[in-house]
């Protein structure tokens, strides 16, 4: 059950290769050998692009909940936050974050709503697991994602290591607001997050 | 401009049709069951006179094999895999021996949720052993955390520096340091034995956590740089403010003008019915 499924099947003995590309002597992976194949199941091991690779990310496309928007960049504010797409209709990279399909965390914030209606994530929160989430990338390749679980933190807790920090495989944050809104601060008191794994790309 | 915008949009549904229902055959799949609790293993071949093997990852007492890395030679290292916390049997074979023949050596390896770990094959081919090394996933604001495995045979003490930091001094064959922070930038690797040495240059992102793997090469060491993990460069120290209110309810006046309302009204009928009665009893009383 546990990682058989998650493993494309591959004919013949493939040997894995260390490090980045260019690293790869001789004493790396060299012509692939014929071996006979085993019993049980043969796999490969999921192939996590390194970040100089990956092109940018370019559009989002949620098909669960509706969602089709551009990818807009976003910095960071002068306190060192993280900055919001100026449009409520359109989503955003954290360009301090991986890009998608690489190794690590990549986040991407839209509004939940604008003044008047529904913004680009409304309806995040209704994400489940197992939805796919689809990066088009510059290169017009796609990575693919799975969401793995949809949490709301009070933004009093919001856990920053867990969302921001260091992940050993490709995984997507979507972010966007939630829970009781503040008239006097004119904030929402909770973020919804939306965690997902790469299971795959285009070439 | 509007139409090439209208069909990169059709484009993009069309896609994103295509590879919900599986019909684009070249995606490349990954891991298509990694679960939010999920740990990470990564499997290595760090002895230099141990032909390459078939590495087995077993669920604990599972006798089926759960995974098989075929021919994993010297110096090979595989990303991580998504394993959920439990405990795992790791075994590895010469290259082609059946998955029913005796394993060369095994070990067991602790899962736990969210972590991540390195079982590698090290020593000498007559002393090899298989090592579990715990990934650090966190790194300090503005720093790297990076670990050195030295897995050179030929020189048996190895000394590693990032510039002017000692990363390991006089590593021995076959032992790892602990993970250690150094400042985001660029540095220039070097590892020295007694007579053969290596240099690279690496650039440790902030937010990110790296293995070192010293290698034997020939006539040289090598150093190869492993990205273990990797986070946002700039950690945020708030959520950020992505909404307006537009959707929120709005919250009306106080519910107690209402409340008072209904409760007058449930007065006025207990009132009512009270009178009622009596009026009810005086009438019967008068009849008798």
């Amino acid at each position: 059950m546990l990682l058989a499924g998650s493993l494309a099947v591959l004919g013949g003995g493939v040997a894995i290769v260390v490090g980045n590309a260019h690293d790869r002597g001789a004493y790396a992976a060299g012509p692939a050998p014929r071996v006979a194949v085993p019993h049980g199941p043969i796999a490969t091991v999921p192939d996590a692009e390194q970040d100089a690779n990956v092109p940018l990310p370019a559009f989002l496309i949620i098909p669960a909940i509706g969602v089709r928007t551009r990818l807009v960049r976003l910095g960071t504010t002068r306190g060192g936050a993280m900055a919001v797409p100026g449009t409520t209709a359109v989503a955003g990279w954290f360009t301090a974050s991986p890009r998608p399909g690489a190794i690590g965390s990549s986040i991407i914030a839209g509004h939940v709503d604008s003044y008047l209606g529904p913004g680009v994530f409304f309806r995040l929160r209704l994400l489940r697991p197992g939805d796919r989430v689809f990066v088009r990338r510059a290169n017009g390749t796609f990575a693919v994602f799975r969401i793995t679980a949809v949490r709301t933190y009070l933004k009093t807790r919001f856990p920053v290591q867990a969302v921001y920090g260091p992940v050993p495989y490709a995984s997507l944050r979507l972010i966007t607001c939630g829970g009781a809104f503040d008239y006097a601060t004119r904030h929402y008191l909770s973020s919804i997050v939306a965690y997902a794994a790469q299971v795959g790309s285009t070439s | 401009m509007r139409l090439m915008m209208s069909r990169s949009g059709i484009r993009n549904v069309l896609v994103a049709c295509a590879l919900s229902a599986g019909l684009l055959t070249n995606v490349t799949p990954a891991s298509s069951s990694v679960a939010h609790d999920d740990g990470w293993l990564r499997l290595a071949h760090l002895s230099p006179n141990t032909p390459a093997v078939d590495v087995y990852l077993y669920d604990f007492g599972n006798p089926k094999a759960e995974v098989v890395l075929h021919h994993v030679s010297y110096g090979t290292v595989s990303p991580f895999l998504p394993a959920p916390a439990g405990t795992y049997t790791v075994a590895m074979r010469a290259a082609g021996a059946a998955a029913t023949s005796a394993p060369v050596l095994s070990t067991a390896v602790h899962v736990q949720a969210g972590d991540a770990y390195t079982v590698a094959g090290m020593g000498p081919k007559d002393g090899l052993r298989l090592v579990v090394l715990k990934d650090d996933l966190s790194a300090p604001a503005g720093h790297s955390m990076v670990q050195v495995i030295q897995a050179s045979m030929r020189e048996h003490l190895v000394t590693v520096q990032a510039k002017a930091h000692v990363l390991g001094h006089d590593l021995a064959f076959a032992t790892a340091t602990a993970f250690q922070s150094l400042p985001a930038g660029s540095y220039v690797l070097h590892a020295a034995g007694q007579t053969e040495s290596a240099e690279n240059r690496i650039d440790l992102q902030s937010g990110s956590i790296h293995t070192l793997v010293i290698l034997d090469a020939p006539g040289r060491l090598k150093i190869v740089n492993l990205t273990d993990a990797v986070g946002s460069t700039v950690l945020p120290p708030t959520a950020p403010a992505t909404g307006f209110g537009g959707t929120a309810p709005i919250p009306g006046p106080s519910l107690l003008p209402w409340l008072s309302v209904v409760a007058a009204g449930l007065l006025l009928i207990a009132i009512g019915l009270v009178s009622l009665r009596r009026n009810r009893r005086q009438f019967a009383a008068r009849r008798v």
